[in-house]
C-alpha cells in the first residue's frame, strides 16, 4: 500500500506549503512490524485547522500467486477508457460494490428444505392462532372494523366503562383484556408499555425461551479450532451429523483470523449429540478438536 | 458466493456476455452504453458510447480483439476493445435484436426486427478481425423470416447451421453458406416467443428459452428436443455451464406486471437445472426485477445475470457447487476410480 505516499489525498492541496511543515515539526512515519504477521503504519500529518493527525493503520500483506493466461494477464494491463477512463486502480466504488453473502447449496430436494423453512413453528403457532379470529366491531358488535362501522358517530362503543369489554371487543383473550383493565380501569386509551401489557410475559418467556432452547439444548462449543479454518468447512463437517441452523467462528476483527473457537446450532437436540461424540478429539487441519455443548452465557 | 453488483448501467439490461478466456464480461442495456468489467473483481474496464438507441444485443470476437453490437437505432457496430472506438457502422432499416459471430470470428449474423412495412431477416456479414483493417459494407447473405420474425439467431458448429428461434415458438436450421431453410419445427407452445439461444461450448447443441415458461435443449444438427426443463415464470434466459452439467435459466413476470406484485412472488431468481436429469436444483435470489439475461463464465467458475433493475450481479461459484453430484454420478465416478487403479 501506501509506503512512499507521505501526503494523503485529502491533504491541502498546495504541495509546496505541506511538504515544509511535514518535514518541518512531524515526526516520520513509522512501520512496526507485528508478531501475528501484520505490519502497523503510523503517519502524521496536518490537517485543514492546522491540527497534528495520527493515523495508525494495521495492514496485513497477503501474497497470493495465481495462474493466468497470458492473453487475460496482458488484458489486466489495459489502460481504461470510456467513462472509466478517470478511475483508479481497482474497482471504482460507484460502478461495483459487493452483495450480502448468498448461500447456494445445489440439491435434488431443495424445494423441500426451502418449505420447511418457510414452514418454522413460530409462523404455524401463530396463523393457528388468528384461525378462529374474527373482525368485531367495537360499536355495534359487527363484523367490521369499528372504524367502518355506520354507527361510529351516533353511538358510543359498548361497554365504555367497562374496559372488559372494549378488550374483548378487540379480539384479545379475557386474560388480557382484565389485566389492561385491572391496570387502569377507565383509561381505556392510555398507553401500555409492552412489558406490562397482558400476554408481554409469556411472549418475553417465550422469547427468551427460544435462546435458551437453541444455547442450552442443541449448540456445541468448538474449541481448540485452527486459525485457518473457515466457517464453511465447519459447517460442511458438522452438516453430517443434521441440520446446522447456525456457525459462528470467531475471527479477528484486525488479522481475519480465526480466533480458534467456534459455535455450532443445530436444529435437532439429537444431532448434536451425535456430533459432540463423533467430533470430539477429530483432527482437523494439525489441530484435535474439543467438542462440547456451550453453557448458557449467565 | 458473495456476488459482485454492477451498478454501471441506468436502465434495465438487455445482454450479457463473456468473452472466450472468461476475462471480460460485456454487457449493454437500454441506456445506449456498453459497459466491459473484469470479471474477477467487477472492475469496470471502459464503456463504449455511440449508439443513439437501446442496445438489444452484444457479442465479442473469439480472441476478444472487436466487439459487435446491435442497437434499436438501426445500427449494428464494431468496436476496438481496447481502447473504446468505433471501427464500423453497417445501417439497416429496423432494430437490431441479435448479433452473433461465428466459431472464428469470420462472419457476423444480425437479426433485424419486423417493423415500418420490413420483414425480419438474419443478414451475414464478413468481418476481419483486425482492428485496422477495412471492413466490408457488402452483406454476404440475406434470409428474409416471411412467416415468423426471428428473435434470436445463433451459428452451429463449423458455422454449418444458423439456427434462429421465432416469435411464434418455433426453431429453424438455415444452411450456413446459402441461407436455405433446412428445417422448421415448433418446439415451444403456439405463439410464445423464443427470448434466448446460447450455445454448448462445442456448438452441437444448443438451449433455447421461451415466455411459455419452458426451456429447452436442442441438437444443432436435426433440431431433435433434447431436454426440457419447466419453471412456473416466463424465461427471459438460459445458459448451459460448462465443466457441470447444469443449465441456468432466468426469468420473472414481464416488466409491466412488476410493481402489482412483491418482490418473493415476483420469481427473479435464477433458477439452476441439473442439465441430464432436468431438475430444479436450485435457485439465487438478488434481483429486484426480472432477469433479462444469465451468462456462464466459459471457464466455468461463475455467472454474472442481467435483470430490469438495471445490474448486473456476478457471482463466483463456492464449493458446494462444485461437490455436487447425483448419488449415479458419484457411483460412477468411484466406478471409473476404481477401474483406472485396477
Amino acid at each position: 500500500m501506501a509506503t512512499q505516499k507521505k501526503h494523503d489525498w485529502a491533504d491541502d492541496e498546495d504541495l509546496e506549503e505541506t511538504t515544509t511543515t511535514t518535514t518541518t515539526d512531524l515526526p516520520p512515519p513509522q512501520k512496526i512490524n507485528n508478531k501475528d504477521g501484520s505490519t502497523t503504519i503510523i503517519e502524521y500529518r496536518i490537517n485543514d485547522l492546522g491540527q497534528k493527525v495520527k493515523t495508525t493503520r494495521r495492514v496485513r500483506y497477503i501474497v497470493r500467486r495465481e495462474v493466468l493466461n497470458p492473453r487475460v494477464a496482458e488484458r489486466k494491463t489495459w489502460a481504461k477508457f470510456g467513462d472509466s477512463a478517470n478511475d483508479g486502480p481497482g474497482p471504482a466504488m460507484d460502478t461495483t460494490t459487493v452483495g450480502e453473502n448468498i448461500i447456494f447449496r445445489p440439491s435434488v430436494n431443495w424445494r423441500r428444505e426451502a418449505k420447511d423453512e418457510a414452514n418454522d413453528p413460530n409462523a404455524q403457532a401463530m396463523k393457528d392462532k388468528l384461525k378462529d379470529k374474527k373482525v368485531k366491531c367495537r360499536i355495534c358488535n359487527g363484523e367490521h372494523f369499528t372504524a367502518r362501522c355506520p354507527y361510529k358517530d351516533t353511538m358510543a362503543p359498548i361497554g365504555e366503562a367497562g374496559a372488559a369489554d372494549v378488550a374483548a371487543g378487540m379480539g384479545d383473550e379475557p386474560s388480557a383484556a382484565a389485566a389492561v383493565g385491572a391496570a387502569g380501569p377507565g383509561k381505556k386509551g392510555s398507553y401500555v408499555p409492552p412489558a406490562l401489557r397482558a400476554g408481554a410475559g409469556a411472549q418475553g418467556e417465550r422469547m427468551g425461551g427460544k435462546y435458551g432452547e437453541r444455547d442450552d439444548l442443541a449448540t456445541l462449543r468448538v474449541t481448540n479450532v485452527s486459525e485457518m479454518a473457515e466457517e464453511q468447512e465447519l459447517r460442511d463437517m458438522f452438516e453430517r451429523f443434521g441440520r446446522v441452523t447456525r456457525v459462528f467462528l470467531a475471527k479477528d476483527r484486525d488479522t481475519g483470523l480465526a480466533k480458534g473457537f467456534a459455535f455450532i446450532s443445530y436444529a435437532d437436540r439429537d444431532d448434536a449429540v451425535k456430533a459432540c461424540n463423533k467430533m470430539d478429539g477429530f483432527g482437523f487441519r494439525h489441530l484435535i478438536l474439543r467438542v462440547e455443548f456451550a453453557k448458557k452465557a449467565q | 458466493m458473495r456476488p459482485i453488483l454492477l451498478a454501471g448501467h441506468e436502465r434495465a439490461l438487455t445482454q450479457i456476455k463473456y468473452n472466450p478466456d472468461g476475462d471480460l464480461i460485456f454487457s449493454v442495456s437500454k441506456d445506449q452504453i456498453i459497459c466491459v468489467w473484469f470479471s474477477h473483481n467487477g472492475e469496470r474496464l471502459g464503456t463504449y458510447r455511440g449508439h443513439q438507441g437501446a442496445i438489444w444485443t452484444i457479442d465479442v470476437d473469439p480472441t476478444s480483439t472487436i466487439l459487435a453490437s446491435g442497437s434499436a437505432d438501426n445500427t449494428i457496430r464494431l468496436w476496438d476493445i481496447k481502447t473504446g472506438k468505433c471501427l464500423k457502422t453497417w445501417d439497416f432499416p429496423t432494430a437490431v435484436k441479435r448479433v452473433e459471430f461465428n466459431e472464428d470470428g469470420t462472419k457476423l449474423l444480425g437479426v433485424t426486427e419486423k417493423r415500418m412495412g420490413h420483414l425480419g431477416t438474419i443478414v451475414v456479414l464478413d468481418v476481419k478481425i483486425d482492428v485496422e483493417a477495412e471492413q466490408t459494407d457488402e452483406k454476404a447473405l440475406t434470409i428474409v423470416c416471411d412467416e415468423s420474425k426471428a428473435t434470436v439467431a445463433g451459428w452451429s458448429y463449423l458455422s454449418k447451421y444458423i439456427i434462429a428461434g421465432h416469435e411464434d415458438g418455433s426453431i429453424s436450421q438455415y444452411d450456413g453458406k446459402t441461407g436455405d431453410l433446412i428445417y422448421n419445427f415448433p418446439i415451444h407452445e403456439l405463439n410464445q416467443p423464443i427470448t434466448d439461444l446460447q450455445w454448448s461450448q462445442d456448438r452441437t447443441y444448443f438451449i433455447t428459452a421461451s415466455k411459455d415458461k419452458t426451456a429447452k435443449l436442442v441438437s444443432a444438427k436435426d433440431l431433435e428436443v433434447l431436454k426440457t426443463y419447466t419453471a412456473d415464470t416466463p424465461l427471459n434466459s438460459a445458459t448451459i455451464t460448462p465443466n457441470k452439467d447444469f443449465v441456468i435459466l432466468g426469468g420473472g413476470q414481464a416488466a409491466m406486471d412488476v410493481t402489482t406484485t412483491a418482490a418473493r412472488q415476483g420469481k427473479f431468481e435464477a433458477r439452476f437445472y441439473h442439465k441430464i436429469f432436468e431438475d430444479e436444483i436450485g435457485r439465487v435470489r438478488g434481483h429486484f426485477g426480472p432477469l433479462n439475461t444469465v451468462a456462464a463464465d466459459p471457464t466455468g467458475k461463475g455467472y454474472a445475470s442481467g435483470g430490469e433493475d438495471g445490474y448486473v450481479r456476478v457471482h463466483h461459484f463456492d464449493k458446494g457447487y462444485y461437490d455436487f453430484m447425483y448419488e449415479v454420478e458419484r457411483e460412477r465416478q468411484n466406478k471409473l476410480a476404481a477401474a483406472g487403479n485396477a
